[in-house]
This record gives structure tokens, sequence and C-alpha cells, in this order.
């Protein structure tokens, strides 16, 4: 059975949305030096056009049939817009809008490498327990990205004070490392559950489909959830925090970004 | 006659200390000298701003003084000022400034944003400035000129705040140390402080993290009687010399400044602290000279090392941050400079605008009523014509008598007929023989009338 590809074109959201994440990311980039500061009032505010223009996008993909469930690149979309809502509601704390220098761009690439790569197959038998577990699988992966994001920002900061570098990139503009970690440990208590479900979900999903675990997909999203389980275990039981912390919480997100090449790979290139 | 602003003082830019205190005016002799200003026949407001760094009379002279008064009233003030603090007139030359009209406005502006302070930025000139400026108010010595250029003044040191850097960055050592431990933990709310040996820097330093929020301050030191005695002074909690390594763990902040020739902080020491409260952040301020801490312990997981070198090199670059920004500062406070100078020009005018608005509507509605009369008499078109013409010739040659003949007679023709032109946007002799005079004009005979004016 020939696989059918699900997609549409691009509409004007889309081109808004990419030209004002393009925008904001130049700004917030600029606003990691000394600027006035109505430069980071004006980031701040086209990241909010952005993030609309892209959930228009992103509502009227869904009534063309096109949802974040239907593949891996929705899913990227989806990924990105939650990532940029996040940032919008955490900017509005003291010293935490440098999170846009990276949030903004990363938006930026993870839509245009989703919208513009191949559009590939669509996901075959997907049923409500798939579009559960990819939906689930993506807000958690959203939420790990932004605590990763927190994370890198804290061991930049961390370098710049045992270094006493003080002109150091983020010295003057970013937030504490206590709140900074703090930030982080809540996101990763906020995604662990959410990826949780997801795991549960895809292994009954798998299973359903009869397509057994041979995947190398698999043994890695497990390597990410047992990075993120031993994480909270740490911060909970051993007083985990800081610098460990924040290294075991790119570990976490890198093995779940391996895993989603490798979907995205698959589902684009048919590899 | 228009009100001018004069400042005379002296500053840490032109007087020593030892002659500063000299002049320093004292709250309780605020009353009679504004008294004794506001009582000159040339001065109606005055303001006295008297802090460890400047001595400064801010003053404005009456509106009934004439244009060149302001020197005088500086004058006087300075005779005022050396006579009040018994201080000889020639010498007080040698030290005092004087800033007078548009360098008056500039000078209060500079001052009241901190771009004239000894610490560019600093924050404690404006609550000093708006002291001043509630003492002057209390005993009545300001006015309209003077009190809303004071108000102007506040409002433009609020903008330089807000729209530059300017007062980014602590400027010295105390503030920066809790500057850097904000990096670390935020707030310092909540946070215990650990103080090692009993000098004077680490008490202040104490006291600054204790503004900040810093919660417990133990203090420990080889004499427990020097740490009981400084742990007073800063309200803190003295402990034994022997319980430093379960003191050193609990401790969120530690200020070293003991007087030892060898490291007191060792690397082992503090590794089995940082181990005990299971490195969790710590950030150390070493401000001994020798260091009291090896610099190793920089390197341990969770400890943020600082010595006194790292924190005099970031007093410095926040300043020359501030400095950078004082530029922007600075074309900021003259673009307020020029919008108060121009007000100030304004209300000089102001009468004379109200005055020639009045004359000129009065000569208007007496000939508009003349010629209405004229026009209930009219039986023709060609009469009605002829009162319609005449009275536009009343109304111009009223309106013009007066400054014709002055214009005639002046001694100075010459710049007065040159202000005529600017005012009424006469173009030269040339251009007005190429465009001609209007036939209406010719026939009521204006263009004779206006001759001189543009003649000149």
């Amino acid at each position: 059975m020939a696989a059918e590809v699900v997609t549409t074109p691009p509409q004007l959201a889309f081109y808004v949305a990419m030209t004002f994440y393009v925008v904001a990311s130049v700004l917030h980039l600029s606003s990691l030096a000394q600027v006035p500061p109505w430069v980071k009032q004006a980031a701040r505010w086209t990241v909010i056009v952005a993030f609309i223009a892209h959930g228009v996008d992103i509502g009227w993909r869904g009534v063309e049939q096109v949802h974040p469930a239907t593949s891996v690149r929705e899913a990227l979309g989806f990924l990105s817009w939650i990532l940029v809502g996040a940032y919008v509601v955490l900017s509005r704390r003291k010293g935490l809008s440098v999170l846009g220098a990276f949030v903004a761009p990363l938006a930026l690439i993870v839509l245009a490498t989703a919208r513009l790569s191949p559009s590939g197959d669509a996901v075959t038998g997907l049923s409500s327990l798939g579009r559960l577990h990819i939906a689930s699988a993506t807000v958690g992966v959203a939420v790990f990205c932004l605590a990763t994001v927190v994370s890198v920002i804290y061991l930049m900061q961390e370098r710049n004070l045992k270094s006493k570098n003080f002109d150091g990139v983020l010295f003057r503009s970013s937030a504490s490392l206590e709140t900074l970690d703090r930030l982080s440990a809540r996101l990763v208590a906020i995604g662990f559950p959410i990826f949780t479900i997801s795991m549960m979900l895809g292994g009954v999903w798998v299973a359903q489909r009869e397509q057994g675990f041979g995947r190398i997909e698999y043994p890695i999203a497990a390597v990410t959830w047992l990075a993120f389980a031993a994480l909270m275990l740490g911060r909970s039981m051993r007083g985990l925090q800081g610098r460990r912390a924040a290294l075991l919480t790119l570990l976490g997100f890198g093995a779940a970004m391996l895993v989603l090449a490798l979907y995205f790979l698959r589902r684009s290139v048919g590899v | 006659m228009p009100s001018e602003l004069f400042v005379i003082g002296v500053s840490w830019r032109s007087a020593p200390v030892s002659i500063r205190e000299k002049l320093a005016i004292h709250d309780d002799e605020l009353e009679s000298h504004l008294a004794s200003l506001i009582r000159t026949e040339l001065i109606d407001e005055a303001l006295i701003l008297s802090t460890c760094n400047r001595v400064e009379i801010y003053g404005c002279t009456s509106r009934s003084a004439p244009a060149s008064a302001v020197a005088h009233a500086a004058a006087e003030t300075r005779a005022f000022f050396s006579k009040s603090r018994g201080f000889p007139a020639e010498k007080l030359s040698e030290v005092l400034f004087e800033h007078l009209e548009e360098d008056a406005i500039r000078h209060i502006f500079r001052v009241a944003s901190a771009l004239d302070s000894m610490v560019v930025g600093e924050s404690q000139i404006l609550g000093q400035l708006k002291s001043a400026f509630g003492a002057s108010s209390n005993y009545q010595s300001l006015g309209p000129v003077l009190g809303r250029c004071m108000e102007r003044a506040f409002s433009v040191a609020k903008r330089v705040r807000t729209e530059t850097g300017i007062s980014r960055g602590a400027a010295n050592v105390s503030s920066v140390a809790v500057e850097l431990a904000k990096r670390v933990f935020g707030e310092l709310d909540g946070k215990s402080v650990l103080v090692v040996g009993a000098g004077k820097m680490s008490a202040l330093a104490a006291r600054h993290l204790r503004a900040d929020g810093a919660a417990l301050i133990r203090v420990t030191n080889r004499s427990l009687e020097k740490a009981e005695r400084l742990a007073d002074e800063i309200d803190g909690i003295a402990c034994a010399w022997e319980d430093l390594e379960i003191e050193l763990s609990k401790a969120d902040v530690i200020i070293t400044s003991t007087g030892s020739r060898e490291p007191v902080l060792t690397k082992k020491l503090m590794k089995q602290a940082m181990k005990r409260r299971r490195y969790k952040p710590c950030f150390v301020m070493d401000i001994a000279v020798p260091r009291d801490v090896e610099s190793a312990v920089g390197k341990l997981e969770g400890v943020y090392l600082f010595d006194m070198d790292d924190l005099e090199r970031l007093v410095s670059e926040n300043l020359k941050e501030r400095s950078r920004e004082a530029d922007a500062a600075t074309s900021l406070v003259e673009g307020e400079v020029r919008q108060f100078h121009q007000w100030m020009r304004q209300q000089h005018v102001v009468p004379t605008i109200r005055s020639l608005r009045t004359h000129f509507h009065e000569v208007a509605a007496a000939e508009v009523e003349k010629a209405m009369r004229n026009l209930e008499k009219a039986s023709t078109e060609h009469e009605r014509q002829e009162a319609m013409q005449r009275l536009g010739k009343g109304i111009a040659n009223k309106l013009l008598h007066a400054p014709t003949t002055v214009l005639k007679q002046a001694s100075d023709a010459e710049t007065l007929a040159d202000s005529v032109s600017q005012l009424f946007s006469l173009d030269s002799e040339d251009k007005s023989e190429e465009r001609g005079t209007t036939p209406a004009l010719n026939q009521a005979g204006l263009a004779e009338t206006a001759g001189p004016s543009k003649k000149a």
C-alpha cells in the first residue's frame, strides 16, 4: 500500500511567523550587549507577534487535517511553538528575557527545518493512541528543551563567574545561578511526567502495531527517560544541583534530540 | 523684565574638602540664609544645596530687575556667601564657580542626573537635591522659575537613570561584592554569612549584605573577644575559631579578612566543607591582603571565590561602563536644557505677546465699528467697496503708525528695521520691487506708509 503524503502549502501566517522570528532573533541577540531598554521591549513584542502568527498557522493546518500529531515535521513545528509560548510567559521575570536569545533562533531553525524539509510519508496506522503519544512526547520534549536552554545559560554564567570574566556574554544580563538552577529543576519536574506518559503510550502503541521493539530509537528514548529520572531522583534524594544537574539535563535532552532526528530522517528521507 | 537663573558654589571639582567643610551650610542655618537671599532686591528665588561634595546656591533674579541683573545678583550672592561663612572674598573667588542663564540650567540638570558627581551615576545626590528643594519650599524661597527648573531637573534625572546605563553596576568594593553574590544567589534574603576575621572591611561588607537581606551573620576570629565585639557591632553571633570547618559548611557567603600571613581557608578545608553542604553554592569574598584563601579553592565545585583584585577590577569596569553611558546621558541632558531654556525665553515674551494681541484686537474692533456705520449709510455698490477699502486702510495705518514713527526716530534704526523684517517675514527690497505692491495697497496709500521699514 502506497504511503499517504500529508501536507499543505505554507500560508501567509507561516511567512509572518518566520519573518518575526528572524527579527526577534536579531533583537534578542543584540540585547545580550548593553542596549537601551526599548530594544528589549521590542524583542519581546516581536516574539509575541511571531508566536501568535505561528499559532494561527498551526490552527490553519489543523483545519486542513495537517495537525501536529500527523507527522514528525508537524510535531517539530508544534514543539517550537510551545517553546516560544513558555518563553513568553517566563520572560516577564527579571533576568529571564535572556532566554529569548536562545529560544527565538531555535524556534526559527526548528520551524524552518520542519516546514522546508521534504514532507515525506504520513505515519501509517496512526491511531488515537499514536496521536496521543506524539502529542505528549512533543510537549514533554518542548519542556525539556526549555530546561536545557536554561541549563546552557547556567553553565555559561557559571563559567563567567568561575573565570571572573566580567565582560562575558550574559554576565550582566542573565538571572542568578540559583534562579536558573531552580527554574531548570521545575521545568524538568513538569516535563518528566508528560514524557513518562508519552513513553508508556508509545510502548503500547508499538506493541499494538506488532512491529517489535528493534528500532534504534527505542533504547535512545529510554536513555532520555533514564537521564531525567536520575536527575529528578538526584535532586530530591541527594541534593543534586548546579553544574552536575545542568550537565545531566543536557545529556537527557541530547538523547531526546537523537531520537527525534532519527524519526525525522526516517520519515523525511525514508532511511 | 525676564527672570534669569544663576548658580554659584564650590564642588569637589573646584575646592578640596578642607575648604568645602568650612563653607558647608548646616540645616539649621538654611531658613535664615534663604530669607536673607530673597530679601535682596535682585533675587526672587533661592535654593541651597550643601553636601559633602558641594556647597551651591541656586538663584533666580526678580521679574522687576533689568536684563543685566543676573551678573549683579550672582555678585551679591557671592558677597553674601563670603560674609555668611566668614571666608575672605579673595580666597573664595579662587575656588568658586559661577554659571548664569543657560549654563545655570545645564549645571542644575547635570548635578541632579549625577553627571557632575565624583562617582558618575551615584544615586545619593538626587535625594540630597530633593531634600534641599523640600527645605526651600518649606521656607518659601522658591517661585515659578527656579521651582519649575528643579522639578524639571528631577524628571531629567529619572530619564537619565531609566534611559541610560549610567547607574548600572556597583561603584565601590562592598557594593560590588553584594552585586556578585546576587549573581550567584539572586536575592540574599535568608542567606547565612560567615565573617572570618574581625577587620573593619569585613564589617563594612557584612553590613552591606545585611542591608540586602542576609539573615544570619556569624563572626569567627582567633580571638573570641574581638569576634564578640564585631558581632555586637553588626548584630551577628560570635562563634569559636575551633568550629571553623562546621561554620564554613553552613555559610552561603564567606567573608575573610584576617591578618594572617598564611592562607586560613585551604583547599582541603573547603573541600570538606563543600562535601558536607552537598556542593550547594558558596560565595567566598577574600578581602584580606595577604590573601586568606588559597586560590585553588576557587576551582572547587560550587565555590565562587573573589579577592580584592577581582572586586576592584569589577568596580573599575563598572565605572568605565558608566562613563561610556555618560555621553548618552549628556546629550539627553542637553536636549532638556534647550527645552527648558526655550520655555524661559517664552516666559519673557508672553506679557508682550498678550499686550500686542489686545492692542491689535482693540484697533480692529474700533475700525470695524466705524466701517459698519459707513456701510449703513452706503447706498451703492461703489460706496460699499470704498467703505471696505477704508476699513483695511484704517486698520493698517493705525497699527503701523506707532512702529513707523519709532523706526524713523530710533537711534539704532538699522537693528530695529532688521527685527521688523524678521518679525513680519518681509522680503528684501529687490524682491518686493520684482513682485510689486498690490493695487489695493497703492490705492490706500499703504505702500508709502510701510516704506521706511522696507527700505531699511
